[in-house]
């Protein structure tokens, strides 16, 4: 009930969302940086977002071309001034969570605030739950290759270690 | 560290009242320059683990676990996997999911990892479960929390100092302010530096796990699209860079990200384990 509520205010945020693009770039024919240019896009172009595929962005810009941009040089208008006010997860979550069942009315969940955080006190219980929950690394590695996940060699970057 | 420490040591002499007294105290006070360095330097893994572990404590105590076994479980697998493709696969990992509708993510020293149901309700997939727990992981690797804490911790002791001579006050002392200071760090946040850090390092231990590189970008990206008034973003947007600046400082990171951009994002198994 809480999770289709939230669903339902907050649809994925890739699809069909306005966003500007951070520095002059190029609309490419496909996701690739080898990839033919459709056209020019000058700084601070808007475009609407339609899908991503690994680093790259499909998007329509405002003349109506479709193409791909680098997905990093995205950036979207609610994390502007655009949008004013509060989206309200947390106020949607208490309620929706007060509303499955009238007996399981959040006791002191209030989330974590930063007094919250300088002032609690240790919950032994929760921590001996946390160590039971824990995975053996025998069992983590099964659990990949269920995905299929395979492990890769890559280096920190330079300067990193 | 070392340096501050004898700065401490060297406050401390020059603080000594008397002339005359100035040969007896000079033991004493070299007794609480040890104990000041011992704050400042000397934390074995079997230390760094304890510690994380009342920090972890405590952050259970402002927020329980989410009540579903089976995301723990499968939150604790992800994370796993992860923590062993890092030059620390030995530590006790352990990865929970806190009860809160606020988006964010915390490290204690030693590998106890935590965050929000908020945050991972607003991800897409396992890859971007991956490269959340990966940054918190670079944090411990790289013990970013813990030096913090040894920061303040050391400045804390060096300024109680004069009035404590015991080494056993000076021990008990030393965690009291490690731990406060852990504390603190929730509600302050690192260096900006840490946290780019952590990203770049973030990026790269998704990667060899087999998961898609931009995991960690998107759920940035998906941080960024969001209203920063939201009350659900208030302190991790207090305690870490504005996700747009985060976003820049990745692009340093496309070798790696587009090397490993075709892997696994394994959204099916991510939305099963939350039950969608």
């Amino acid at each position: 009930m809480r999770i289709a509520l939230v669903a339902l205010a907050f649809p994925l945020l890739a699809l069909a969302e306005a966003a500007t693009v951070v520095r002059a770039t190029d609309l490419k024919q496909s996701p690739a940086t080898d990839a033919a240019t459709l056209a020019p896009l000058a700084e601070n172009a808007t475009v609407q977002t339609l899908e991503r595929k690994g680093g790259w962005t499909r998007v329509k810009t405002e003349a109506g071309a479709e193409g791909w941009v680098r997905m990093l040089t995205l950036r979207y208008a609610g994390g502007s001034e655009a949008k004013s006010g509060d989206s309200g997860i947390v106020q949607l979550l208490n309620v929706a969570r007060t509303g499955t069942s009238g007996t399981q009315v959040t006791t002191g969940v209030r989330g974590l605030d930063a007094e919250l955080l300088a002032n609690a006190r240790p919950n032994a219980a929760e921590l001996d739950k946390l160590q039971r929950y824990a995975a053996p690394e025998e069992a983590a590695a099964q659990f990949a290759a269920r995905g299929p996940l395979q492990a890769q060699r890559v280096e920190y970057p330079k300067g990193a270690e | 560290m070392r340096r501050a420490a004898l700065a401490a040591l060297v406050a401390l002499c020059a603080a000594a009242p008397a002339h005359a007294q100035f040969n007896f105290n000079l033991n004493r006070l070299l007794d609480v320059g040890k104990n000041v360095r011992q704050a400042a330097g000397g934390i074995d893994p079997k230390e760094e683990i304890e510690l994380g572990r009342d920090m972890a404590a405590r952050l259970l105590g402002a927020a329980p676990l989410v009540a579903n076994e089976g995301l723990q479980r499968y939150v604790n697998n992800v994370g796993r996997w992860l923590a062993s493709q890092t030059e620390r696969p030995e530590l006790p990992w352990r990865f929970g999911v806190l009860e809160a509708p606020q988006l964010n993510a915390f490290a204690t020293p030693g590998g106890h990892i935590f965050i929000t149901r908020g945050l991972v309700e607003r991800m897409r997939n396992e890859a971007e479960l991956a490269g959340v727990l990966a940054h918190e992981i670079a944090h411990v690797l790289k013990k970013h929390h813990l030096q913090a804490m040894q920061k303040t911790a050391q400045l804390e002791l060096a300024n109680t100092a004069i009035t404590t001579f015991s080494r056993q006050d000076a021990s008990a002392q030393k965690r009291d302010k490690l731990l406060s200071a852990g504390s603190e760090l929730f509600a302050r946040g690192l260096d900006k530096s840490d946290e780019l850090e952590a990203d770049r390092l973030g990026v790269v231990i998704a990667a060899r796990a087999g998961y898609d590189a931009y995991g960690l970008p998107a759920v940035l990206q998906t941080l960024q699209a969001m209203n920063p008034a939201d009350s659900g973003l208030a302190l991790m947007f207090k305690t870490h860079p504005a996700p747009a600046e985060r976003l820049d400082a990745l692009e340093k990171m496309y070798p790696t990200l587009d090397a490993y951009a075709a892997q696994q994002q394994l959204a099916a198994r991510f939305l099963g384990a939350l039950g969608r």
